[in-house]
């Protein structure tokens, strides 16, 4: 696919960067992202991939729109009790002719996953799943103010050799939205220059983010596949 | 003395100032003067979250205030259509708890710490370019200010424009809701994670460093303001 004029026009201010280019911009359209988790706490981590030109959005979250998610982004008090992933798909379809959006259909073949799921349970499964498919992917751990992105190109040490194990999980605040535009930076990243990268940790402690090289654990299954 | 009860200004309604406002009405303040006097353009919706296709060639500050307010119809959301300047900056922010600036020029930046630092306000500051962001925070005390940091502007031609070096617009995002989180953190009583320390942050590479900002001596911004304790 070659960028067409609307296109260059439309992603001018990025085209210009080397991490992303034009062939950076074409995988971006090229893409298939399944998005685990829609909450309000999500929502500026799903705009910024649909603004990016992801071209293809599939939103996996079966609860509806809670109190909790009011105000936040995508989410005005009048669409509280609607079902989240649909409701969040229609606000992100209208801004980009460019992108497709809407809830995962249940055959969607993902070529990467974005995960803010609600509890550490949820986390593990959904980048188990990404793991085994062979996709890069990039899970969100929110932590009160701060929390941490765990990037994880294909290949590289799983979510369960690098999450924390001493997050409380505690209820996101206003650094919650800063953290979910990390995980879409990341994400967008991988996407737009693949190849041989190291899998990292992002740590954000009061506003500060701190980055690590993510280290696979001994006797991980992740290891063993590689090995194999 | 809760949020609701607190107010900010936020200048610029783009890369910086979209996720910042977004995040300061979700966090529940109960006053937001935003300002802006731009229209969109097209290559502001790779990173400018209030902004549509449709919206192309409207005024910002008025398209951001109108969805802002469908997010947090209980907050006051003011709109101001105009650039900062000399004229208008004293009032706007006198009238404020604390400046978010996320213009996208130096001299705005300038004005905006300049103004702050005079009325005794806490200002939020930040900045992107490429894949690369930088936020500062100036309060009145010891701590130095941003022409404390680089004294003056650098030349208009110093340095490429976002149209020449690009942004990054999931950057934008991250750094904007810092600002925000910032603002809440110094509007509720607790210590600004960029008081006196520059945040520079670059993507690509993951790597953040931290600047020491010390009060300058000789500095014309704080020549104003009382000189610390001791």
């Amino acid at each position: 696919m070659t960028l067409d004029a609307d296109r260059i026009a439309r992603f001018s201010r990025q085209l210009v960067i080397p991490a992303v280019g034009e062939a950076g911009q074409e995988r971006l359209a090229a893409a298939r992202v399944r998005v685990v988790g829609a909450s309000g706490t999500a929502a500026p981590g799903i705009l910024y991939l649909v603004l990016a030109g992801v071209g293809t959005v599939w939103i996996d979250d079966p609860e509806q729109v809670t109190p909790a998610d009011e105000g936040q982004w995508l989410f005005p008090p009048t669409v509280v009790g609607e079902p989240r992933a649909a409701t969040a798909a229609a606000d992100l379809q209208e801004r980009s002719r460019f992108v497709h959006v809407a809830p995962l259909p249940p055959e969607g073949a993902a070529t990467a996953a974005l995960v803010f799921a609600p509890s550490a349970a949820q986390s593990v499964a959904a980048a188990e799943r990404a793991r085994r498919e062979g996709i890069p992917h990039v899970v969100v751990d929110p932590d009160g103010e701060g929390g941490g992105v765990v990037s994880v190109p294909t290949g590289a040490p799983c979510y369960s050799c690098a999450r924390s194990v001493v997050s409380a999980r505690r209820p996101p605040t206003a650094a919650g939205a800063a953290l979910a535009a990390l995980a879409a930076e990341e994400l967008i990243l991988l996407l737009a220059a693949p190849g041989p990268t190291a899998g990292r940790r992002i740590d954000l402690t009061r506003g500060v983010p701190t980055m690590r090289a993510t280290v696979r654990l001994a006797g991980c299954a992740c290891g063993a596949e590689i090995a194999r | 003395m809760s949020l609701s009860d607190r107010s900010a200004l936020v200048i610029g309604t783009g890369g910086l100032g979209g996720p910042a406002l977004y995040t300061l009405a979700a966090a529940g303040l109960g006053r937001i003067v935003l300002m802006d006097a731009d229209v969109v353009e097209t290559s502001n919706l790779n990173r400018q979250p209030f902004f549509r296709e449709a919206d192309l060639g409207a005024r910002k500050a008025v398209v951001a205030a109108e969805r802002l307010r469908l997010l947090a119809p209980t907050a006051r959301i003011e709109a101001i259509d105009a650039r900062f300047d000399a004229g208008n900056a004293p009032e706007l922010v006198r009238a404020v708890d604390v400046v978010v600036d996320g213009s996208d020029n130096f001299a705005t930046r300038f004005l905006a710490n300049d103004t702050a630092v005079a009325a005794g306000k806490p200002l939020v500051h930040g900045g992107i370019l490429r894949t690369s962001a930088q936020l500062l925070t100036v309060v009145p005390g010891p701590a130095g200010c941003l022409r404390c940091l680089f004294e003056e502007p650098p030349p208009h031609e110093a340095l490429p424009t976002n149209a020449e070096a690009g942004v990054l617009g999931a950057l934008a995002g991250f750094a904007g809701a810092l600002m925000a989180a910032e603002a809440v953190r110094l509007l509720t009583g607790e210590r600004g994670a960029y008081v006196g320390r520059l945040l520079a942050f670059e993507a690509c590479s993951g790597r953040s460093r931290l600047v020491m900002v010390r009060r300058r001596e000789g500095c014309p911004a704080c020549a104003a303001r009382p000189a610390p304790a001791a």
